[in-house]
């Protein structure tokens, strides 16, 4: 890469190692931004809605996932190019945002992105093109709370949040039993949820998997669930109204932090020492029979000899347990953590209706319930399944649902998926184009087109005639001046998408608009590309 | 090529490259011309913006003309030069760094006629300072004042001259949005001096109008132990304690040892080590705050401890987190536990802990003293909030200037317009060489404007002769038109409000005129071979292949 000559035609040397470096600049810089942005949604097109297919990922270590999450897919591919990079983030930032919608939002930017391609070769300023987008996203956007819906939900009439979580989770590969676990989602959502605030911790969920079962034995705990069996075999399995003590201190004689040695030079010193051992695990049983726990759950581990005191002193007791776990367990127990022996009171002792220690099939893995809590401020969905990637692939989806039923309690507008409010979108954005002057008008019906490309994506990947069922829609909605108009992706006989139940969250439709209209800009605002060439 | 065959006189060293007189003017005067033509298109709301991507794989993409600069990595010695005004324009000022790149370059291409003709440089330097100080003198001149105004007034003013500058930026779409939040971080901070009472927190995901002002510090939730769900998040008028000591149960001294003959003394040197920590504990719980936050690690020990009794802690605070929480809460970072006086603890109307994208935020806000502002940002990729915090950044410089100065001068290019006419005017007085030398010089300055219609794609000779007319007009009522970015015609820049503060371009003027004077007066380059023979070794080979035979100094002096 140059940037002068001298008279000779010989180049300047201005940048450092110039000769290695590309660059790209103009209109050719904008068109190969845009077909690598279109690259990477086309990638992801297939993955929408319902009848949306899954991609493989192997990773370099040899880890195979299975997904049709838009933001997982885009995080695992590994891409190089610096625009196709911009993509991922997109889908990231939906993602961290919103949680559900990742696939929408990429593709939503690949069509914009091809819309203005097409304006480029017009000849339209790509600034102005930018700027028609952010006119019409803002349109689309107070469009979108125009036509959306408040449903009203209380602690017991959760309906409308299963149905919304039922949407999400349709695309997914767990749709077969989407009903149940729209319903797990939603409880556990609402179990943790702090109503007042519109605030919830989704920390407080805990999400366990294990291999084996089928799916439909997934299940919500309100409780914890902890993946360690009782620290000796000869323990009760089941221990009802526990009373739990929670240690972070080990069943050991405590040491100082400080460097020590202790001189032993004569057998009676030695005897003295062995006794002082014997009395500080003595101590340690004693002090938590005291006051009166039933259980304890011990952060770090503990030698056989302490097991063997605790059993014997008919103890039970689980060891080696995670601090984030332990933490859970004091939350939902409502006990406190002590971090050591002294400190135990009864006040301090977390209590749950019942522990119990449960064998799957007919492997040996045992693990451990802790359930009917006293505060069920924290919870646990155990999920089972065929294989692991299956399990990890439920996982993802259920986050995907919980975080729709957690954008519900902040913000409880909903509008209507199956592509319908994307339709209604593009009609509104294509009668307002009209109303501006300049050049603008192109790129803001270029933007009503390039909504038209989720619908038209989600009939595509039904099996639908993509043109055909989109213009039918289209004329219905207007017809019938019923936004609630989509594609009929599950052949269920009615294009009405409140009859269908199928609803997706408001802020994140308004979300997947707006970020995608911004990146779109990102990338048009680029004429100048410099890069070392090896890339 | 008869001056081969004389036996050369070896005086440098072997791969010295030297290189003199009028050809090595006008060499440099093409690679700065270079390199102003690089930054060009960024100008103006429709400027374009540069993806630039380094060895390491980083990948910036800016429309602020320093950090491209920057990023250039340029090694020409007199191009290095641009580089430097443009640095020197984002400390100063902190905005116009395009325009002060392109004005140099712009001078040195009007330069460069003269000087293939002959010219001293000398003659044209002279005449180039003298422009500068009439121009200068004359934007001084036309600035307005907005001193004396209500606060309220004054405010939405700030804002106007914010709005212009973010409307070149990514952000610029909802530049309203960005100007106020701006204004309002920097009339919080009053006349502080210390820009970094003003923190910018980036949070991935959301989109741009998520952004908020925390009229207070925000930060990021720290590394949390066991036992920090349990803590209470929020507090109404919270004391705060703010530390700089560990509160982790550990041995006091790194290279003690203690050695014990009875093992009946164990327990006693155990709990002494657990008194010392529950000691520092209690001392905190004693003085009353609610919330602990320290710059060294908070460990597991010490939140169960705060859990217990209902206080919320946070360890391992940057430091500039915690002197920004200093400044605002008015409390006063600890490094002991004795003593705590009621005096040296801040607090704040509100705390609490909230969700923010993907991550959760300790927020206080409603600080009695007030003096610091926290800019949570919000964008779709990292690139994107990265390139927004620089032209808040460019935003922020520029309100702090216009409070300061409180000047302010038509934006659009209608200052460069005003200036050139008076310029022009001003040099049909003169008789002698100047005049054409200052002639030329007010056509340079005509690049703003030319250039704000060039990236807007409009017809730039159209645009200017309109303007050239406009400002001709004798009553001078035509001294505020500027380029109308939206129309493609031109526009009263002044009434619409597109207003830059006049310190911008006295200092952009001034620094582009030293610098095209400085590569003026040069005339002779003598660069050392490189100390890495790598480097020179990669140099030689590439010129080598294009079969030039020899470096290009020794071209030079061949001629």
């Amino acid at each position: 890469m140059a940037l002068a000559f001298d008279e000779f035609g010989r180049p300047f040397i201005i940048i450092r190692e110039q000769e290695q470096k590309s660059r790209l600049r103009g209109l050719d810089a904008q068109k190969t931004n845009i077909t690598a942005g279109k690259a990477v949604a086309r990638i992801l097109r297939t993955s929408l809605g319902p009848k949306g297919m899954d991609k493989i990922l192997q990773s370099p270590d040899g880890d195979v996932t299975i997904t049709n999450d838009g933001a997982t897919i885009l995080e695992q591919m590994d891409v190089d190019n610096q625009i196709a990079k911009l993509m991922v983030e997109l889908s990231r930032s939906q993602d961290y945002e919103i949680g559900d919608g990742t696939t929408g939002v990429v593709v939503m930017a690949g069509a914009l992105l091809e819309q203005a391609e097409k304006l480029l070769e017009r000849g339209i300023h790509p600034i102005r093109i930018a700027e028609g987008y952010e006119l019409a996203s803002r349109i689309a956007f107070e469009h979108l709370e125009r036509i959306s819906h408040k449903f009203e939900f209380d602690g017991t009439n959760i309906e409308d949040l299963i149905q919304t979580c039922m949407t999400t989770l349709s695309s997914k590969i767990v749709n077969r039993c989407k009903r149940s676990m729209a319903e797990i989602a939603v409880k556990a959502v609402l179990a943790v949820a702090d109503l007042e605030r519109k605030d919830v911790n989704l920390d407080l969920i805990k999400v366990e998997g294990k291999v084996g079962g089928k799916l439909e034995d997934t299940e919500l705990i309100y409780g914890i669930l902890v993946d360690k069996d009782m620290s000796h075999p000869q323990m009760p399995k089941q221990i009802e109204d526990a009373k739990i003590a929670i240690l972070t201190c080990p069943f050991e004689p405590p040491k100082p932090k400080t460097k020590h040695k202790v001189d032993i030079d004569s057998v009676e010193k030695f005897q003295t020492l062995r006794e002082q051992e014997q009395k500080y695990f003595d101590d340690m049983v004693k002090k938590c029979k005291d006051v009166g726990a039933t259980l304890v759950i011990c952060q770090w581990g503990f030698d056989d000899e302490a097991n063997h005191l605790l059993m014997h002193r008919n103890l039970p007791a689980v060891r080696w347990v995670g601090g984030v776990e332990l933490e859970l367990i004091a939350i939902a127990t409502g006990g406190r953590i002590v971090p050591r022996f002294q400190e135990l009171t009864p006040e301090k002792l977390g209590k749950a209706g019942l522990v119990r220690e449960k064998a799957f099939g007919t492997t040996k893995d045992r693990m451990i319930y802790i359930e009917h809590c006293a505060n069920s401020r924290a919870v646990t969905i155990f999920i089972r399944g065929g294989n692991k990637m299956m399990i990890e692939e439920t996982k993802r989806s259920l986050h995907d649902a919980l975080c729709v039923a957690r954008n519900l309690i902040r913000n409880n507008s909903i509008v209507y998926g199956g592509g319908s409010a994307e339709i209604s979108c593009s009609l509104a954005v294509e009668a307002a184009a009209d109303k501006y002057p300049g050049v603008e008008q192109y790129a803001i019906r270029a933007f009503a087109d390039a909504l038209d490309a989720i619908p038209m994506a989600l009939a595509e990947n039904s099996g639908l005639q993509p043109i055909e069922t989109l213009s039918a829609v289209k004329s219905q909605q207007i017809k019938e001046n019923n936004p609630c108009c989509g594609i009929d992706c599950n052949d269920v006989g009615t294009n009405d998408m409140r009859e269908q139940n199928v609803f997706e969250t408001l802020i994140g439709k308004q979300q997947q608009i707006l970020l995608s209209t911004q990146v779109v800009k990102m990338i048009l605002k680029i004429d100048d590309v410099i890069s070392p060439s090896e890339y | 090529m008869t001056a081969m065959l004389q036996p050369q006189i070896i005086l440098l060293r072997e791969g010295t490259d030297t290189s003199q007189g009028k050809p090595q003017l006008l060499s440099n005067i093409s690679a700065c011309v270079a390199v102003a033509d690089v930054v060009r298109t960024t100008l103006g709301p429709r400027g374009m913006d540069k993806l630039i991507h380094d060895d390491k794989g980083n990948t910036t993409i800016s429309n602020d003309g320093a950090t491209i600069m920057k990023l250039l990595d340029i090694v020409h010695p007199a191009a290095k030069i641009l580089v430097d005004i443009a640095k020197s324009q984002d400390s100063e000022v902190g905005d116009g760094t395009t325009t002060v790149v392109l004005l140099a370059g712009e001078f040195l291409k009007e330069a460069r006629p003269f000087i293939e003709d002959g010219v001293h440089p000398q003659n044209l330097m002279r005449s180039y300072r003298t422009a500068s100080y009439l121009a200068i003198q004359k934007i001084k001149e036309l600035a307005v004042s907005i001193e004396g105004k209500s606060l309220e007034e004054k405010k939405s003013l700030l804002a106007k001259c914010a709005a212009t500058t973010l409307s070149s930026k990514l952000i610029g779409g909802e530049k309203e949005f960005f100007a106020t939040m701006v204004v309002d971080a920097v009339i919080a901070i009053g006349n502080d001096d210390r820009l970094n009472m003003i923190g910018m927190k980036k949070v991935p995901g959301g989109t741009m109008r998520d952004s908020f002002l925390v009229d207070g510090v925000a930060f990021k939730k720290t590394f949390s132990y066991a036992g920090f769900e349990q803590q209470p998040k929020k507090f109404v008028n919270p004391k705060i304690l703010l530390l700089n000591i560990e509160l982790e149960l550990k041995s006091e001294k790194e290279n003690a040892e203690i050695r014990l003959s009875d093992p009946l003394q164990y327990q006693s040197i155990v709990d002494a080590e657990w008194n010392i920590i529950y000691d520092k504990l209690d001392k905190c719980v004693k003085s009353g705050a609610k919330v602990v936050l320290s710059r060294l690690a908070i460990g597991d020990l010490a939140t169960q401890y705060f859990a217990d009794r209902d206080i919320f802690c946070a360890g391992r605070v940057t430091e500039e987190d915690l002197q920004r929480v200093a400044a605002a809460a008015g409390g006063t970072v600890q490094t002991t536990v004795n003593n705590i006086i009621d005096e040296v603890l801040g607090t704040c109307e509100l705390f609490e802990e909230r969700q923010v994208g993907n991550e959760r935020f300790n927020i206080f806000s409603g600080c009695p003293s007030g003096r610091t502002a926290t800019i949570v940002l919000r964008g779709g990729a990292d690139q994107f909030i990265e390139e927004a915090e620089r032209s808040l950044h460019d935003a922020i410089m520029i309100v702090r200037r216009a409070m300061k100065n409180s000047t302010v001068v038509a934006g659009g290019g209608a200052i460069d317009m005003e200036i050139s006419r008076y310029l022009r005017q001003h040099a049909r007085t003169i008789a002698g060489k100047s005049q054409l030398f200052i002639n030329s010089y007010a056509k340079a300055l005509e690049v703003i404007p030319r250039q704000l219609c060039d990236n807007a794609g409009f017809d730039a000779t159209d645009v200017l002769n309109k303007l050239r007319q406009k400002h001709a007009l004798p009553s001078g009522e035509g001294a505020p038109y500027g380029v109308d970015i939206n129309t493609g015609g031109i526009a009263d820049s002044f009434a619409n409000f597109v207003w830059e503060p006049a310190v911008v371009k006295i200092n952009a003027i001034n620094a582009a005129t030293e610098a095209a004077c400085l590569v003026l007066s040069v005339d002779e380059t003598v660069k050392n071979p490189k100390s890495e023979s790598a480097q020179g070794e990669a140099a030689a080979s590439a010129m080598g292949g294009r079969g030039r035979g020899g470096g290009r100094g020794r071209g030079m002096r061949r001629r």
